[in-house]
Formats: C-alpha cells, sequence, structure tokens
C-alpha cells in the first residue's frame, strides 16, 4: 500500500500479547484511514451497548493516509472508542508531533483491547514492540511521566500518557501527547486508565511510500507557498496570536460563553485575548510537526501564585475556563490550562464543568458545604483549586471529574449542563450561531467544534461568511461540514490549513486539492465525490453505533437554556435555537427517516455493511 | 457624526499609530458609506476580511450611523 501502511497493531492487554494485522484493500479506501477506519473496527469489534470503562471497550490510536507525508499539517491522529463521559462513541484530535512519530513505526492504527493485570506501557521502536511495567509511573504528571518514559527507552521518542486523572477514571480525562497536546474530549483518557495503560512510546523512521511523489511533491509545495504567502502579504493572525485572537470575534458577534453561557457577551474580554497573551505570556508561537501556521503558544507566567510555563491557551480554553466562568485574570487561566495538561483533563469540559458548578451554587442549588467555601464566577483562585481537586477526584472533585451533565442530574437539575449527548459545549453560543446549534445537536460524539465547524463560516468569513442569525440553507451545510470534517480527520489532517488550502483555491468547499494529494499519496484514485462520500459513509457508520448504543432522536437536543431563554443581549439578542425547524430538515437531507434513523436506500447506496 | 472602528487580530496593526486597545473612534459626515472608511484603514473589501456594524454582517453599499461600530479582521479558518 501506499500512504497507508496498511497494518494495524492490535495489543492485548489482558493477555499482555500483541499481533499484526493487515487492512483489507477495500475497506482502506472507502474509510480513507484515521476516523474512518477506526468506526468500522470499533463498530464491528466492540458491543455499542458496554460499560465503557469495562475491558470490552476498545481503544484505538488511528492515523490517517496523510499523516506523516509531506502534505502540509499531515501530523494528526485520533482516538476513538465508546466515551465514558457521554455513551456515546467519540473521535478526539490532536497534532503535535507523537502522530507523525506513530505512523512512522510502520503502524497506521493501534488497537488496545482489555485490561492489564497491572499498569503498563507500549513501547514501539518500529519492529521490536514491547509492553513493559509503568508501576513506577504511578501517579506521575504528564511532564514527569514523558521525561521518565523518554530516559529509559530512546531520548528521540515520542510519548502519548494519561495523567493522575486518567488513571482514577476522571471522565473528561484527555491523553496527552508531546506534553502540551491533548486528545481532550469525552474522556478518553479514563478508556485508557481503565486498560492500566499508562502511555504508548513510539519511534521510527518508516516514512509511508507514496504512490506518485514527485506529483505529490510538487503540489505540496505549492500550497506551503500559497501559505507563506498569505503570511507575508496579509500576516498570519493564527502565527501572532494563536487561536487566543479569537475571543473579541465571538464577543463582538455576542456569542462568546459567558458565566455557563448565560450571556455572549463578555466584560472583561479585552483582559483575555490574544493580544494580552501575546504582550504578557508569549515566549514563541509552537507549530506542530512541519506546520506552517504555528498556532500553538509556548508561553511562561511570572505572576506570584500563578508561576509555570507550557503551551496554551487557545481560544477553547479561553473561552471555558476565562469568560464562561466570569473568569478575566489570564494569569489564572494559563496556570488552570498547565495544571489540565499536566493532570490530563480537557480544558473545555473542566471549564464548562466548574462554570455550571459555580451557577449552581450562585442559585443556591449546590451547598457550600458541599464544596466545602464559596465557587463564585469571576473566582480564578478556586478555579485552579477545582482543577486540581478534579484530578485526584478529592473532595467536591469527585463529582465535578463525571463532567457537568452528571454534576448537575446529582441535584437534580441537569438544566444547568451546558452540553449535548452530555459533552460540554465549546466556545460558540449557538443562539447567535444558529448552524452551531445543529451542529452541536446532531454531531456523533455530542457538542464538539471539531465534528463539522460551521463557524468557519458563520463566524470567520470560511470559505464565505454567512449570517450566523438566520438558518437558510444551514442543515445542508451542516451536513457538508460534517462529511468534510469526517474526511479531514480520516486522512490525518489538521482542519485549520485543510478548509482554507486543501479543498479548492478560489475557496469552495469541493474537495479537489484534497482529492489530488490523496491519489498522489495513495494512488486510489479517488475523485470528489467518492471522497465526500466516504466521509458520510464514516458519518452514517458512526450514527449507527450511535444508535445501537440506545440514542435516539430524543439526543439530538440542547439544553433548555439554548432552545427557550432568549440571548439577553448583544447581536444575538432575542435568539433561541431555532432547532426544531432545522432539525427535521437535517434528516432530510441525511436520507435519514423522521426518527433520525439512516434509512436501508442510504446505507446501500454508501456500500455499508451494518449487519454485523 | 462619530463611529467606533475595531480591528481584530492582524488587523490591529492598521489602527492609527499610538492607539491602545483594538479601538479608535473617527468622526464622519452623516451616512458615510462603510466602504470608505474600509478603504481609510486600507482594509480589503472582499472575501479575505470579515465586516461587521454592531456585530451584524455588512449589506452591500451600507451606510454608518452615530455611535456605529464597526468591526473588521481577516478571513481566517481557525478557533
Amino acid at each position: 500500500m501506499n500512504g497507508w501502511h496498511g497494518k494495524i497493531l492490535r495489543v492485548n492487554l489482558s493477555s499482555e500479547s500483541f499481533a499484526i494485522e493487515k487492512v483489507d484493500a477495500q475497506t482502506a479506501k472507502d474509510y480513507l484511514g484515521g476516523r474512518g477506519w477506526a468506526i468500522r473496527y470499533l463498530y464491528d469489534e466492540v458491543d455499542p451497548q458496554i460499560d465503557p470503562l469495562s475491558p470490552a471497550n476498545k481503544l484505538i490510536f488511528a492515523t490517517g493516509p496523510l499523516t506523516g507525508t509531506p502534505a502540509p499539517t499531515g501530523n494528526r491522529y485520533m482516538v476513538i472508542t465508546k466515551s465514558p463521559l457521554t455513551g456515546a462513541l467519540t473521535n478526539s484530535n490532536s497534532g503535535g508531533v507523537f502522530p507523525t512519530e506513530m505512523k512512522w513505526t510502520g503502524f497506521d492504527v493501534f488497537i488496545f483491547e482489555g485490561e492489564a493485570p497491572s499498569l503498563v506501557y507500549l513501547w514501539v521502536d518500529e519492529d521490536n514492540i514491547e509492553i513493559r511495567s509503568a508501576e513506577h509511573l504511578r501517579g506521575k504528571s504528564v511532564p514527569e511521566t514523558t521525561d521518565l518514559l523518554l530516559a529509559e527507552t530512546d531520548p528521540k521518542a515520542k510519548v502519548a500518557c494519561i495523567g493522575p486523572a486518567g488513571e482514577r477514571l476522571v471522565k473528561i480525562a484527555t491523553i496527552m501527547n508531546d506534553k502540551h497536546r491533548a486528545a481532550a474530549r469525552s474522556g478518553v483518557g479514563a478508556v485508557m486508565g481503565s486498560k492500566n495503560l499508562k502511555a504508548v512510546v513510539v519511534r521510527g523512521k518508516k516514512t509511508p511510500t507514496l504512490a506518485h511523489p514527485e506529483e505529490m511533491k510538487s503540489l505540496c509545495m505549492q500550497i506551503q507557498k500559497e501559505v507563506g504567502h498569505d503570511i507575508k502579504t496579509v500576516g498570519s493572525s493564527l502565527r501572532e496570536f494563536g487561536t487566543a485572537y479569537v475571543p473579541q470575534v465571538t464577543n463582538e458577534l455576542g456569542i462568546l460563553p459567558t458565566r455557563n453561557f448565560k450571556t455572549g457577551v463578555f466584560e472583561g474580554v479585552d483582559n483575555i485575548d490574544g493580544e494580552t497573551l501575546k504582550e504578557k505570556y508569549l515566549i514563541r508561537p509552537k507549530p506542530c510537526f512541519k506546520c506552517p501556521i504555528a498556532c500553538g503558544r509556548d508561553t511562561q507566567v511570572n505572576v506570584p501564585g500563578y508561576e509555570g510555563s507550557g503551551e496554551g491557551p487557545e481560544y477553547e480554553t479561553i473561552g471555558a475556563i476565562g469568560s464562561a466562568c466570569g473568569i478575566d485574570n489570564l494569569a489564572a487561566i494559563t496556570k488552570a490550562n498547565y495544571l489540565c495538561n499536566e493532570l490530563g483533563i480537557d480544558t473545555i469540559s473542566a471549564g464548562m464543568t466548574i462554570a455550571s458548578a459555580m451557577e449552581m451554587y450562585e442559585d443556591g442549588v449546590i451547598p457550600e458545604s458541599d464544596i466545602g467555601k464559596p465557587l463564585k464566577f469571576g473566582d480564578g483562585d478556586t478555579l485552579i483549586e477545582m482543577i486540581s481537586k478534579i484530578g485526584y477526584r478529592d473532595g467536591f472533585g469527585d463529582l465535578l471529574a463525571d463532567g457537568s451533565y452528571n454534576l448537575a442530574s446529582h441535584y437534580g437539575h441537569p438544566e444547568y449542563s451546558i452540553s449535548a449527548k452530555k459533552l460540554e459545549f465549546p466556545g460558540y453560543d449557538p443562539r447567535g450561531s444558529q448552524g452551531m446549534g445543529l451542529l452541536y445537536a446532531t454531531s456523533n460524539i455530542g457538542a464538539s467544534h471539531m465534528a463539522g465547524d460551521i463557524a468557519y463560516s458563520e463566524v470567520f468569513g470560511v470559505p464565505e461568511k454567512l449570517d450566523p442569525l438566520t438558518i437558510d440553507q444551514k442543515p445542508e451545510l451542516v451536513k457538508l461540514f460534517q462529511d468534510i470534517f469526517a474526511v479531514i480527520d480520516a486522512v490525518g489532517l489538521c482542519v485549520f490549513l485543510a478548509v482554507r488550502y486543501m479543498l479548492e483555491a478560489d475557496m469552495s468547499l469541493l474537495p479537489r486539492r484534497l482529492t489530488k494529494v490523496m491519489n498522489y499519496a495513495t494512488g486510489a484514485e479517488y475523485d470528489e465525490d467518492s471522497i465526500l462520500e466516504a466521509g458520510e459513509r464514516i458519518f452514517n457508520l458512526e450514527r449507527l453505533f450511535l444508535l445501537k448504543a440506545g440514542f435516539t432522536q430524543k439526543e439530538d437536543t440542547l439544553p433548555p437554556r439554548m432552545l427557550s431563554e432568549p440571548m439577553p443581549e448583544g447581536p444575538a439578542k432575542g435568539k433561541v435555537v431555532e432547532l426544531d425547524k432545522m432539525l427535521p430538515k437535517f434528516y432530510e437531507v441525511r436520507g435519514w427517516d423522521s426518527e433520525g434513523v439512516p434509512s436501508v436506500e442510504k446505507l446501500v447506496s454508501l456500500d455499508i455493511e451494518h449487519e454485523k | 457624526m462619530r463611529v467606533t472602528i475595531k480591528l481584530l487580530a492582524i488587523y490591529r496593526s492598521k489602527l492609527p499609530p499610538g492607539t491602545e486597545g483594538n479601538t479608535c473612534e473617527i468622526d464622519l459626515p452623516p451616512d458615510t458609506k462603510v466602504e470608505i472608511v474600509l478603504k481609510q484603514f486600507d482594509i480589503e473589501n472582499d472575501n479575505s476580511s470579515v465586516i461587521l456594524v454592531n456585530g451584524h454582517a455588512v449589506k452591500p453599499g451600507q451606510t454608518l450611523q452615530e455611535g456605529d461600530v464597526l468591526c473588521a479582521f481577516p478571513a481566517i479558518a481557525g478557533g
């Protein structure tokens, strides 16, 4: 195979053994790789009804055919499993260097099964594969674990690991790679913890062969040149400010999550934006492997009480830990970000869970005696304390560790959880971004912007600016974005560059260039239709898994605040999400019945073998 | 009439030298068209920019009113 290695490393942790398997060529082509291959395996091998933290669940690390190739931003991998936070499937995405190094071991995918009798890590140095004891790493933070593993394997190796949160089955725990990058969402770290797998360490030089290397090189250089030209002429906001420039944008549109999404306008926005971050704490922009954008932030805080260094914060962290908690102290937000990374906790879910707790505390739903102290909006110091408690499931942190929906339900008020399918919202209030509302409600993993970020159009003007307050064409566009993002995830690219440069130079949403790059890499002879159809195939198979897990159309919804509490101020004032008007149309354009079930005709047309 | 110009992300550098923060206020003749002001600040009025007035997308030929906030930032995938 080209692009793909066509090889899976299957690790049975219960028996501490492994097997190497080949991937069938037709499955490889039909499901693209990464997220696509992984859902095919998950669907075929895992009963969707199982307990996500039982040995019956499987944890899949999946790179795409473009990961580790010259394709610009081809440096992503995904973690696919059944989520302990949501009960749905999840696919959690991360960049950095680990994904490329993983691909260069000669395997596209690692599948972890069962549960190790004691804490272990996997060491893959191309064909030398070992399952080693990790008991000496128990309780260690992500940076400590990473450093110790590099010392005992190979200093040039790359590490993905869990921190104390994953070990304690915190349902919002991440899998961190390269110390600071996170496969963050839906509690993938807890699944890794439940398997007694502390870390995965990789080293390799097996770059994938390419079907048409000269053509690949030429097109990739062309794209790099365009990115370089844009950076020179119009400048690169992402390189200069990171995604931290976004709070100003969303605040201007009135959709910056503020105090648990009570409003979309935050009075403290000037204190938490990218300019402030650059002035006060930025050391340098930090790229993923060979990325020309470099949106990552290498930062250091010297403010007394908040000292630390690491990466971040990015926009989503600022939105969730900052404005959603009413906090405008950027030093505290950055410190909280470092702590999440060290303990292995999702910053979005942590921030949004604490935000819901703050609102419940202020409304008298959570008594102070349960928390041990006041927990008010704007209190950055207590937020930092709570994050530490989440990581160790200490005191009130034990309740926070199960995410906002479980927390709010514990107190009899699930409506305080601003989540969809129990996954906490990212940083766009859908009352002022209607397409995002439909996206959150219909995403297979819950409220994730990464599942088809129509904010690109509604907020950022890419490929063109759409009115975020209207519902016109949104069902059609959400479907298209979901399918395109499924493709991007499956092939191993970063959405930032893929949407802007890999689809088509005129910024239309036709994946012409992406199709070419895929053909140059794999030789699989895709056309634009078959590439997009593969995205649709992936999305529909995920939907089938979701339905078999017991989800119905009833879960394709949003919290009451979004559906019946009009936005109180700002440009979106008076708006609620018009989900009832968009959802039936969405089902129709998906080829699903009125209950959100894919029709047999649709499944047949997508060649989905679904009864296995 | 007085309007507020708010330039975000990399467009901040297009504000007058010495401007603190991301906004400045300017005086304009009544009913000045948005495109005139964009030209004044050297902002591309095409799909490479997102232009908002009071947080809403601008309509072609739209004019500004007293107290309006004209906001612009580059169209980029990110967030």
